[in-house]
């Protein structure tokens, strides 16, 4: 048993369709850099846990591919196929449940391989929600009208997406070139949508001291029907966010930095609210005045499912080891990320971390 | 190791399920569980579920229309063949790490409502180097067994005699899907697939759910548990050529179960694996692919293993293998792994009917997948570890 537990190594790139590398070799490079990020060699780790998603690797068993590119080779090895948020919790699990010493966390998605649109229909129930054309994108425009309707602060939408443009451009990990929106729905414009690119995160923890510490995770779930849903509100994020700052032992305003993992524009900005950040109607606000509220540029800077819960926590994590580069916001000390999963965005994990 | 299986839950198993959907089957064996465990879903923190290959079901993420206990963590698995056992695996750790003191773990197979699951199947391997071979997942485990014949002397009567044997335990098993006598002879005159695995010697495709609730020392109280002495898992390679060439272990002598069993096997502290697991559960697809198994799990060296097949049904000292019929009785592929787990727990419970074991002390429960890639292990037993 391990009371405490370390991100020792981090890692993630953005990339388009890279006709040089396979989806093997896009994970190999990303995890190795964690792996040497933390100073280790792959001798020194011992157990290695995934977040991947068939129907997004377009494979029936992704991971029997992609496991041995992330270090799995006669290793213990589980994959999530939820978020890498999520994995990253189970990861810390182990490690303070004595199964694993060093542990490599992955996650990734391939935006320019597979078809995003579709992807998303086939999460909607066949019989109800599938016939509607449903997709997850649709779902943050309905979060983001019945955010208005219930007295949501819109008016500095422009200054928002500007901050989060300019954030985005800035940040050395963001994708440059390439990559595509899909078509937007009422309320969004094209730049509140996410921007569909290849994406690796991974991180490497351990029980060993080293510079950023797991304060606090917390996770929750919402019920899939989304008439049932408190839409608007992310109560699931919420809980979340609750459980782990319980768990940290502090509150929301001793938290310095915050990456929150949203796929729209409004999606960021109700997430800022639902983690108490900003009052109710206030989150677009933050999002535009306040730059330590996605740094990264957020869903601007490129995105790709099951990947961002673990891309935010490593660039919080950039961000408290003082190494953010163009985005880097002095010198926090604690730092909340989160990272929601499908289907639209039902279950969510919230993690505190803090520099040692 | 602290914790406990208290709650067992099983749909049965079918060809599939017409009347019901993917949540009301969750649904049941998850109400099933926790009867057995003499709780309501409030009394749960965690929820842990799995299915897997997504496209069997057609529906992305299906069980998520379950949603058990909303608003409580909720994670979910997909590791191929092994799903179940990892997401008992993660209960497991959750409740280690003292995250949760009881978990509810869930797993489904609706591979009834594909058209073409051989065609989903077959797209596990790599469409570049492989694709232009005739390789699915009944030529993969072919070459497996007409390797076996010619590294050990195994004979086509050893695979016929392994799954006559299933199908008998399976009789006594009212929750199986496959549910006839079989003979030895019966088996040999069914249809080739694929030399030398004949159709009979093949898991059926099962629909059908399977929970389990696992809790820590201080809730198992007065009720009857599967104490989790041992729980591993180990990732080999992908590529098949890269086991068949690999210096002391070979595609057949499956590296991965291996490892997984002595990790096991360490936290059990079961060093005389023959005597001390009186029961166990294969997750073998194939009856071929269980005599791979025996090696690995300790029972006998791999040239000896023709010799323990027909030892099985003269010596009664034996462990007794798969007594709920295994995989061939029933086959919900994102479950099996975690029926394997559920059907050592009843066993070391005393409560598994028709089909329970004398002196069940312990248990192993395997689970296998992606081409024999990932392994897991489980030790199960009456008393917690020492």
């Amino acid at each position: 048993m391990f009371e405490d537990v370390y991100i020792e190594g981090a890692a993630l790139e953005f990339s388009w369709a890279d006709p040089k590398r396979s989806l093997t070799e896009l994970i190999f490079d990303t995890v190795s850099n964690a792996v040497n990020d933390a100073g280790q060699e792959y001798d020194g780790i011992d157990s290695v846990v995934l977040a991947a998603h068939d129907l997004v690797d377009g494979r029936s068993l992704s991971s029997m591919v992609t496991a041995p590119a992330a270090g799995a080779y006669l290793r213990d090895e589980v994959r999530y196929s939820d978020d890498g948020a999520g994995a990253f919790s189970a990861a810390v699990a182990r490690i303070e449940a004595g199964e694993s010493e060093r542990c490599i966390v992955a996650a990734w998605g391939r935006a320019s391989e597979h078809d995003v649109e579709e992807l998303s229909r086939a999460l909607f129930d066949r019989i109800i929600l599938a016939p509607l054309g449903l997709e997850e994108l649709h779902v943050s425009a309905m979060n983001a009208q019945k955010w208005r309707i219930n007295g949501g602060d819109d008016s500095h939408v422009n200054a928002a997406q500007q901050r989060r443009k300019a954030a985005a451009g800035a940040n050395p990990r963001a994708l440059q070139q390439g990559g595509f929106r899909s078509q937007p729905a009422y309320p969004f414009v094209e730049e509140h949508l996410p921007l569909w690119a290849d994406a690796v995160a991974a991180v490497v923890i351990s029980p060993r001291p080293s510079r950023v510490r797991v304060k606090g995770i917390g996770l929750s779930s919402e019920p899939y029907w989304l008439g049932d849903r408190g839409l608007a509100k992310a109560p699931a994020l919420q809980r979340a966010a609750e459980r782990a700052l319980y768990e940290a032992q502090i509150g929301i305003g001793e938290v310095d930095l915050f990456e929150i993992d949203g796929m729209t524009l409004y999606d960021e900005a109700i997430a800022l609210e639902a983690i108490g950040r900003a009052a109710p109607g206030q989150g677009m606000a933050m999002l535009a005045q306040d730059a330590r509220c996605n740094p990264s540029g957020g869903s601007m800077a490129g995105y790709s499912v099951p990947a961002m819960g673990l891309a935010r926590i490593v660039e919080a994590t950039l961000q408290l080891r003082g190494v953010a580069g163009g985005v880097q916001q002095g010198a926090p000390r604690i730092a909340l990320a989160s990272g929601l999963s499908v289907t639209a965005a039902q279950t969510q994990t919230a993690v505190i971390l803090e520099a040692v | 190791m602290s914790a406990a299986i208290i709650g067992v839950g099983q749909t049965g198993y079918r060809r599939s399920f017409p009347d019901k959907s993917s949540r009301e089957l969750i649904w049941e064996a998850a109400r099933l569980a926790l009867e057995d465990a003499n709780m309501d879903i409030d009394g749960i923190d965690m929820v842990i579920s799995g299915v897997a290959p997504d496209a069997l079901a057609g529906e992305a993420s299906v069980e998520r229309t379950a949603m058990l206990g909303f608003g409580k963590p909720f994670l979910r698995i997909n590791t191929g063949g092994v799903t179940g056992s990892s997401a008992v695996f993660a209960g497991n750790t959750y409740i280690q790490a003292r995250r949760a003191r009881a978990v509810l773990v869930v797993g489904l197979e609706r591979m009834g409502q594909a058209t073409s699951s051989q065609q989903v199947f077959n797209t596990i391997f790599d469409p570049v180097y492989e694709k232009d071979f005739p390789l699915t997942t009944i030529t993969m485990a072919a070459l497996r067994a007409s390797m076996l014949m010619r590294l050990y002397g195994y004979t086509a009567m050893h695979w016929a005699q392994i799954a006559s044997r299933s199908f008998r335990n399976a009789m006594r098993n009212p929750l199986a899907h496959i549910r006839k006598e079989v003979s030895p002879e019966d088996v040999l005159n069914s249809p080739m697939l694929a030399w030398p695995i004949h159709r009979l010697e093949a898991c059926p495709m099962s629909e059908g759910a399977c929970a389990v609730v696992i809790v820590d020392k201080g809730m198992v109280g007065d009720r009857n548990p599967a104490w989790i002495q041992g729980a591993a898992s180990i990732t080999d390679s992908y590529a098949m050529g890269d086991r068949i060439h690999r210096p002391g272990a070979t595609l057949v002598d499956l590296l991965s179960l291996k490892l997984a069993a002595k990790r096991a096997y360490s936290q059990a502290g079961v060093d005389r694996p023959r005597e001390q697991l009186r029961a166990v559960e294969l997750y073998s697809a194939f009856s071929s692919a269980e005599a791979m198994a025996y090696p690995a799990l300790g029972f006998c060296t791999a040239e000896d293993g023709p010799r323990f097949v027909e030892d099985q049904f003269v010596d009664p000292s034996l462990p007794v293998i798969n007594p709920s019929g295994g995989p061939q009785g029933a086959n919900p592929v994102s479950a099996t792994a975690m029926v394997r787990i559920a059907e050592a727990a009843l066993q070391v419970r005393g409560m598994a009917g028709e089909r329970q074991v004398a002196d069940v002390e312990r248990a192993v429960a395997t689970g296998q997948g992606g081409a024999t890639q990932f392994s897991t292990a489980c030790v199960l037993g009456k008393q917690q570890a020492a």
